[in-house]
């Protein structure tokens, strides 16, 4: 459904006349248009529509006889209202009496107190005096609702916002209130810990200290900390949060809401795994590798190092860059390996690069969705990704525009997706068979082609696809294709984004305003990353390079061989994120020099690399990253560096400085400027203008120097068929969104660290007498790595899924696309 | 208009303009002698005696607001600080630093849910003005009557909890009613 257009309206409030949108609720006109504040507790627009619980809000409207609450009547054209009048006061007063009948008033021993809603609005609205001499309500307290959560129901006002958030926003469905009256309280509905990848929400929705935080517990008081504005680098999906730092330490993140990306949310990775910051476990200095063994040394040894194993190297160099890479350190990474080191191998693809031109193609701004898209769009396809997964954030704005503005979902996946009781059609393919079912849907939308034998290929239900491109059809002219990353990796990448290109051509996206693709990298700025040119066939700003280079599997393949002697590795370890742990193992035991900047000594670190320069953290980061729609955003230092760390452009540049192609920068700031003039479609950015709020570049009127590339339709050779299963099973593999060494490293968090499952039909464990939580091997060509069973209902027979980057078992271990799975 | 620095300039007068002379010694002896008058007047005077401190030290009213004092419970020995840095909110010097923890079955330290693992006075920033006193819901902290504050070292007059929650060694005298 099309973003409504409201009208201006105008009505009285306290006698003066205040203009505002229609059907804006009265409480918003008031604040936004009027600067009146009218307190509420319940009301919270982010959650949804207004449910009028806790009637804080009342106000007086002529005409009408009792006091109406204002935070669910829309403001309507010569309405008259009054904030102040003897009756609201009095009303007012009321209501914060009743609240705190019941409220045991320990601010002082209370996390709330100081930035609590319920302290500010009894102290400016209540009366000032209690009159309550009866006993209050008690419940044991404090209570852990999660590892992460702690509730005190003594404190709860009932506004019931956690429990919404839980039913109506991120659609768990694990909070309930029980009991009634003065006995309600709020839990999940058999006592088990309220355990989401949303949950952390609910910390800050609570308008009272009845939901605090347990890792932030009694750390600091408001006037303790500052607050510092970033960017999660966690995922792509780049939420702003603001660090709460004290005495030089994250202790806390919140939402910076902003419209555009996150919608005021956040994921409990992006939420917690702050602690990773200040572990032991964090490399603080560089380290070397001596006799077997890192050993810390002081930077001018580490630097020299590197330096000279690089020299001695002599082009033989290749650099991948991981997702925590800025804009600015990918761009300095590429003109260290392409102008002081006159290698060509540079790349921050997983598995494989695409032709220079799909590069062009999938980010040409006719072709963008933006992030508020997926909520007003007509129809949504969710294709190849689990948004929980994968960019955890728009899980919750394709549910909110389900919910709320009625978007038709759908979903082509070859995992069940947690959005599949959403959707309006769902397809199921066979892992890594993106191409074939998009040629199918293609075949389907145009009425040529053979829809069944394409189907059939891809492994998936004609029928379903049929029905599939039917609703796309209908829905309406805005669709938005949410698509990962991954169905463009491998060998046939580029038949997959021209397949998509082509579906794309047919529902006619391009150009339309509210519809287009928004790509879900697989590298929180795999986006930015490519446009500053860490590909090995494009330079900055998707340009020509000088020569083309290998990309990551040629890497590995080479450096197997011997025919690269030093790999440069920004943020990533390779046997975590690549595809192929073997081919990387291989890779790295023959280069005899790695360099890594690493925050932690993962598997592939702590055996190989030569020297190891510390990583900054998120929040000692200086940069820029881009969203994946385009919008180009800043990281600001939060807090000091930790340890011995340095600023990493700073040791690129002084890397480049030392092997002779020092590329004079003096500061953060000059090494942004060079990007943007470096860059065409960033011209004229400045940092300033980037701001707290980001810039989308598809939107600039220099998005036009993007070297434009055919958008399709292309002419492609038909898909080649998916394995067929007989007897063993198709291996799929996902990375949860717990899958990541911060999570590992957060003492909070580390709970949730994911160990290998075995996602499997029933039917198919039936068929191999499994049962769910069973242990078993899953094997190929001599190759095999230990999971439990996991039964999924939704599961495609004939399939079974692995978790990908995890240290131990992970999918990487195994070649596909067949694996056989038995008890272990 | 540009600011013009010539156009008052104040003439900084830094002696006398003249050196010597009759003005010279009226400087020198005249003006000593002048200095000394209090001095003998007070030799002079009978019946006032000096306080021989530090020996002797002059009692201090009952609300005289000197170094502060963290207490406990009497019956439970429990603190009564609850480490919830309204003090450390009130003062207006910013010299309170309080750390809060929780307090865990094995290790109770104050009668509430958290107590304070760090509380650190910086008397060295106090202009003992109370309001941490006044603020503290729980009346941990009250100003107490030790005024003998200097040290070698300005680190050294921050004060820890433990030093604020130890009995003075030596008590101020305090003054009784009829002084
Ligand atoms: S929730 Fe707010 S009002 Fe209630 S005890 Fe905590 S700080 Fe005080
Ligand atoms: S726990 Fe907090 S958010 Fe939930 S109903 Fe109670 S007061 Fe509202
Ligand atoms: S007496 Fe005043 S200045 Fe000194 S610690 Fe207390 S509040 Fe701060
Ligand atoms: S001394 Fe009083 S006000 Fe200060 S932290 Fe302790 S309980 Fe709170
Ligand atoms: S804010 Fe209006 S009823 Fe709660």
């Amino acid at each position: 459904m099309p973003r409504p257009i409201r009208e201006m309206v105008t009505f009285t409030l306290d006698g003066r006349e205040v203009t505002a949108p229609e059907s804006t609720m009265l409480v918003d006109a008031a604040l936004e248009y009027g600067d009146v504040e009218i307190p509420v507790f319940c009301y919270e627009p982010k959650i949804g529509p207004p449910v009028g619980a806790c009637r804080m809000c009342l106000v007086e409207i002529e005409g009408v006889p009792k006091l109406q609450a204002g935070c669910s009547v829309p403001v309507k054209d010569g309405m008259i209202v009054h904030t102040n009048t003897p009756r609201v006061k009095e009303a007012q007063e009321g209501v914060v009496e009743f609240l705190l009948i019941n409220h045991p008033l320990d601010c002082p021993v209370c996390d709330k107190g100081g930035e609590c809603p319920l302290q500010d609005k009894s102290f400016g609205w209540g009366s000032g005096i209690s009159r309550t001499v009866e006993p209050k309500r008690h419940f044991e307290k404090p209570l852990a609702l999660s590892p992460l959560i702690a509730i005190d129901r003594e404190r709860c006002i009932m506004c019931y916002r956690c429990v919404r958030f839980s039913q109506e926003v991120s659609e768990d469905h694990q909070l309930v209130l029980q009991e009634r009256g003065a006995d309600t309280f709020v839990t999940t509905f058999d006592g088990h810990p309220y355990v989401a990848p949303f949950s952390g929400n609910i910390i800050e929705l609570c308008p009272v200290g009845a939901l605090t935080s347990r890792p932030y517990r009694f750390r600091a008081r408001p006037w303790d900390i500052e607050q510092a504005g970033s960017i999660c680098m966690l995922c792509p999906a780049q939420c702003n949060v603001s660090f709460t730092v004290r005495d030089e330490r994250v202790l806390r993140v919140l939402q910076r809401d902003h419209e555009g990306v996150d919608n005021g949310w956040l994921c409990d990775k992006g939420r917690f795994a702050y602690q990773a910051i200040h572990v032991d476990e964090r490399v603080t200095e560089p380290l070397i590798r001596d006799g077997g063994t890192l050993r810390a040394v002081p930077w001018e040894l580490a630097l020299e190092t590197a330096a000279a194993a690089l020299r001695r190297a002599g082009g033989r160099v290749a650099a991948l860059a991981g997702g925590e890479t800025t804009n600015e350190e990918g761009f300095l990474l590429q003109s260290l390996v392409r102008d002081a080191l006159g290698s060509p191998d540079v790349d921050s693809r997983r598995g494989g690069t695409l032709p220079l031109e799909l590069h062009r193609a999938l980010v040409a701004p006719a072709l963008q969705a933006s992030v508020p898209d997926l909520q007003y769009a007509h129809a949504v396809l969710v294709l190849d990704t689990e948004p929980v997964d994968d960019i955890p954030i728009l899980d919750l704005r394709i549910r909110r525009g389900v919910r709320h503005q009625g978007v038709r979902l759908f979903v082509a996946t070859s995992r069940p997706s947690s959005l599949d009781d959403r959707a309006r059609g769902i397809v199921r393919y066979a892992p890594g068979a993106g191409e074939a079912f998009l040629a199918a849907l293609d075949a389907a939308l145009t009425g040529e082609g053979d829809v069944d034998a394409l189907a059939g290929a891809a492994g998936a239900d004609a029928d379903a696809v049929r029905r599939l491109a039917d609703g796309l059809r209908d829905a309406g002219e805005e669709v938005v294709v949410l698509w990962g990353e991954r169905l463009t990796a491998g060998p046939r990448g580029a038949d997959a984004a021209r397949a998509l290109l082509n579906v794309a051509a047919r529902l006619g996206l391009a150009g339309r305003d509210g519809a287009g693709l928004l790509e879900v990298p697989s590298a929180a700025n795999g986006r930015g990353l490519r446009e500053v040119g860490v590909l090995p066939n494009a330079g900055p700003g998707l340009c020509e390079p000088s020569a083309e280079g290998r990309d990551a599997d040629g890497i590995a393949a080479a450096a197997a061989a011997g025919e690269i002697a030093a790999l440069y590795l920004l943020h990533t370890d390779p046997l975590l994120d690549q595809p192929s742990r073997r081919a990387w193992g291989a890779a790295l035991e023959k280069a005899s020099t790695v360099i890594a900047h690493a925050a932690f000594l993962t598997e592939g670190i702590a055996e190989h690399a030569t020297v190891v320069f510390p990583a900054e953290s998120h929040a000692e980061k200086e940069g820029t990253v881009v969203h994946p729609d385009g919008r180009v955003q800043r990281l600001r230092r939060a807090i000091g560096r930790q340890g011995d760390v340095r600023g990493e452009w700073q040791v690129l540049a002084e890397l480049a400085a030392r092997l002779g192609a020092d590329p004079r920068v003096l500061t953060a700031s000059m090494v942004s400027q060079r990007l943007f003039d470096a860059v065409p479609f960033y011209a004229g950015l400045t940092l300033d203008e980037i701001g707290g709020r980001g810039v989308r570049w598809p939107e600039r009127e220099q998005a036009g120097a993007l070297p434009t590339a055919a958008l399709g339709p292309f002419a492609l050779e038909a898909p080649p068929a998916a394995a067929t299963a007989n007897g063993r099973l198709r291996l799929g593999a996902f990375r949860s969104i717990w899958a990541a060494p911060e999570v590992a490293a957060s003492p909070a968090l580390s709970f949730l660290r994911p160990l290998q499952r075995a996602e499997l039909s029933p039917a198919d464990a039936e068929r191999l007498g499994l049962r769910h939580g069973e242990r078993v091997v899953v094997a190929s060509n001599g190759h095999s790595v230990s999971a439990l069973v996991h039964l999924r209902q939704a599961a495609p027979e004939g399939s079974v899924f692995l978790e990908s980057g995890i240290a131990e078992h992970s999918a990487a271990n195994l070649d596909g696309p067949l694996v056989e799975v038995r008890r272990a | 208009m540009p600011w013009n620095p010539e156009a008052d300039v104040v003439e900084v007068v830094r002696g006398p303009r003249k050196a010597g002379g009759a003005g010279g010694l009226y400087r020198a002896f005249g003006e000593t002698l002048r200095g000394l008058k209090t001095t003998f007047n007070q030799l002079a005077r009978v019946g006032v005696t000096t306080v021989q401190y530090p020996e002797e030290k002059i009692p201090v009213f009952p609300r005289f607001r000197g170094r502060h004092r963290l207490h406990r419970f009497e019956d439970t020995g429990l603190e009564k600080c609850v480490g919830c840095s309204l003090c450390a909110a009130a003062c207006p010097a910013d010299c309170i630093r309080v750390v809060a923890a929780e307090n865990t079955p094995e290790n109770r330290v104050s009668a509430g849910e958290r107590y304070a693992a760090v509380y650190e006075i910086n008397l060295s920033r106090c202009i003992f003005c109370g309001y941490c006193e006044i603020a503290c819901p729980f009346d941990a902290i009250t100003m107490g009557h030790d005024f003998e504050l200097s040290d070698y070292n300005r680190s050294d007059l921050i004060f820890t909890k433990e030093m604020l929650l130890a009995e003075p060694a030596e008590r101020t005298p305090l003054r009784t009613e009829d002084e």
